[in-house]
């Protein structure tokens, strides 16, 4: 039977955070998320699902309403608004679930009007703790900042997410993120500086799985399979291996050999695997990912970025919030400096 | 010479390399009584208790307590636990450090003036007492404190003395070589069974091969090449086995490997 508080006193809530009901956890903070994309709803979806959250208690903002992400998130029951503002009016653990480099601007509009209870959490690919703090202690002496890699797979519960903890996180500001976040997959905190390889392996790895089961339904049609149907099976193929592998103490290759018998089928597949260098490209790929991760980061550290990156629909919808002006989001004629350390009512060259 | 049989021998680390050594040792000449080990929790150390060696979770202890100390904990952690245990440090005291590219000059830096240092650099069979360790010698480390080391380790398997720039080789080659040598056992286990071999017949004959032809390398003195033809009969199975095995390029991947292991010893050694 779900019990809901619906008192607004801080103590009230930190208390009570967490009503444990058997295996459901109602979280009783109000979660916003400023962007209202394709991680957005993933992560409201998965909420939703576990019963973690009641939609009611999400906000998501975003200035462009034509997204159909929006139409999905409407649906859910979450409060949507044009206002990044009102989200973070309206929320306690606060995602931010924008392209890295919308960030800069994201953080000059509500850095404002962040307030002790905020907890600011991240999902921005290459963006750094620090350079997120540097921005809002503009505005706040110790702004509660937590840094998270997730993946697409939260959408049915089955994420993998590491976080990392800012300056002046708490601990329990960790362990309620890691709740959050556990509802929907798994989840551990990480040092930050292991981001990056995270971004290469879970980040990115489910598109190297999409890819896979392609592949090999396209060999399943290839001897005769309909479409659908190799599609299916070798999706489930792939999630059985993993489930096992989740389930089993014992090494993949170990399992791998129980697969394969004797002079039989799977070893002459997996030989002509090996033929292929399969092993090695898979160790690239996580390579290629985490190093193109890291140069986005340093590219991002940089300071200046084209005004061709963004949008200029998305930066006029922002511009046009209340509130926010171009000073202010540090947007210059000539190139945007991302993370502007002096005042911004300096224009510099 | 019983110089081993006298000396206290402490470990700050309670891992692999700490309890392969302290396994090598005993074979020799060392008494249990005479080790002690530190680590911060007790999840290592219950190994070393059930061979007679005492355990602390004090590393100023084992310090104070030892002539001879090996350190024996991630390379990460060496700054932290040197300038622990620093002041406690004498002149006499020999310290042995087997992190991964930390090099005498970082290792010199962290201790007081004076003291006496060797970089050794083990592996992992020195848990079966078939190790290859090569060592290098501080600036205040003399020929006596070499053949001291020398003579506790000799169980531990081969050792040598070296300069310290041949450190980060041994680290590609033996190191991590045993690392390609368990890859290439795998690969000879398939390659069994996918010609009709059982797999886990096929994998204990894959390292009895290994074993084997280790053994025979080790102890025939021949040159490898020399040992190769001997087994290839004209036209017989060896060698259209290796056939394949040139045309894979084998031989130019393995020496690339050696090379990629060395080239990032060499650069966490300069971080």
């Amino acid at each position: 039977m779900p019990v809901f508080f619906t008192g607004s006193d801080l103590d009230v809530k930190r208390k009570l955070k967490h009503v444990d009901c058997g295996i459901i956890t109602f979280c009783i903070m109000s979660v916003g998320f400023i962007g209202a994309g394709q991680l957005a709803q993933a992560l409201v979806r998965g909420f939703s699902v576990a019963g973690v959250i009641a939609t009611h208690r999400i906000t998501a903002s975003s200035p462009d309403t034509e997204l159909p992400t929006v139409q999905q998130l409407r649906k859910l029951g979450v409060n949507f608004t044009t206002s990044n503002k009102e989200t973070v009016s309206r929320s306690d653990v606060l995602f931010l679930a924008v392209k890295p480099h919308i960030i800069p601007f994201v953080l000059d509009e509500i850095g404002p009007d962040i307030e002790d209870r905020h907890l600011i959490v991240s999902c921005a690919a290459g963006v750094t703790i620090s350079s997120i703090e540097k921005k809002l202690q503009q505005y706040r002496t110790s702004p509660k900042v937590m840094r998270c890699m997730t993946n697409t797979p939260v959408v049915v519960r089955e994420g993998a997410t590491v976080y990392a903890t800012g300056t002046h996180a708490e601990v329990e500001d960790g362990k309620l993120l890691e709740q959050l976040m556990a509802s929907v997959g798994y989840c551990t905190e990480v040092e930050e500086d292991l981001i990056d390889a995270v971004t290469g392996l879970s980040g990115s790895g489910p598109a190297y799985a999409f890819l896979a089961v392609d592949a090999l339904s396209d060999g399943g049609v290839k001897m005769g399979l309909p479409r659908r149907l190799a599609v299916r099976l070798g999706a489930q193929a792939l999630l059985g291996a993993a489930r096992m592998l989740l389930d089993s103490e014992q090494h993949p290759g170990q399992l791998k050999d129980n697969v394969c018998s004797p002079g039989g089928a799977t070893i002459h597949a997996l030989h002509v695997m090996e033929s292929g260098g399969f092993r090695s490209l898979l160790i690239n790929a996580v390579e290629a990912s985490c190093v193109r991760t890291r140069e986005l980061q340093f590219l991002a550290d940089q300071e200046k970025i084209s005004p061709a990156a963004i949008k200029k629909t998305t930066l006029d919808k922002v511009l046009q919030q209340p509130g926010v002006t171009a000073d202010a989001v540090g947007v210059r004629t000539r190139g945007i400096n991302i993370f502007n350390n002096t005042s911004p009512k300096i224009k510099k060259n | 010479m019983n110089l081993d049989a006298q000396q206290r021998i402490g470990f700050i680390g309670a891992g692999n390399m700490a309890f392969g050594i302290a396994k090598g040792m005993l074979s020799g000449n060392v008494l249990p009584a005479n080790i002690k080990v530190s680590a911060p929790s007790s999840m290592n150390l219950g190994r070393f208790q059930e061979l007679g060696i005492s355990v602390t979770h004090s590393n100023t202890e084992v310090v104070c307590g030892s002539d001879v100390v090996f350190v024996a904990v991630k390379p990460h952690m060496i700054p932290r636990v040197l300038i622990e245990v620093s002041q406690h440090i004498t002149k006499k005291q020999i310290i042995v450090s087997v992190a991964a590219g930390v090099t005498l000059a970082m290792l010199e830096e962290l201790l007081p003036e004076n003291s006496i240092v060797i970089r050794l650099m083990p592996n992992l069979p020195c848990l079966v007492q078939e190790g290859a360790l090569l060592f290098a010698l501080g600036t205040n480390a003399k020929g006596a404190d070499g053949a001291l080391l020398l003579s506790l380790l000799h169980c531990c398997g081969l050792v040598e003395e070296v300069p310290e720039t041949w450190i980060d080789v041994h680290t590609g080659l033996s190191g991590s070589g045993v690392a390609f040598v368990y890859l290439f056992a795998e690969a000879l286990a398939e390659g069994a069974v996918k010609m009709g071999m059982p797999s886990a017949l096929a994998h204990s004959i894959a390292s009895q091969t290994v074993l084997g032809a280790g053994k025979l390398l080790r102890d025939s003195g021949k040159h490898p090449a020399q040992l190769r033809a001997e087994v290839c009969t004209p036209g017989g199975t060896t060698i259209y086995g290796l056939h394949t095995l040139e045309q894979g390029g084998v031989r130019a991947s393995v020496m690339s490997a050696v090379e990629s292991a060395t080239q990032r010893a060499r650069d966490l050694g300069k971080k």
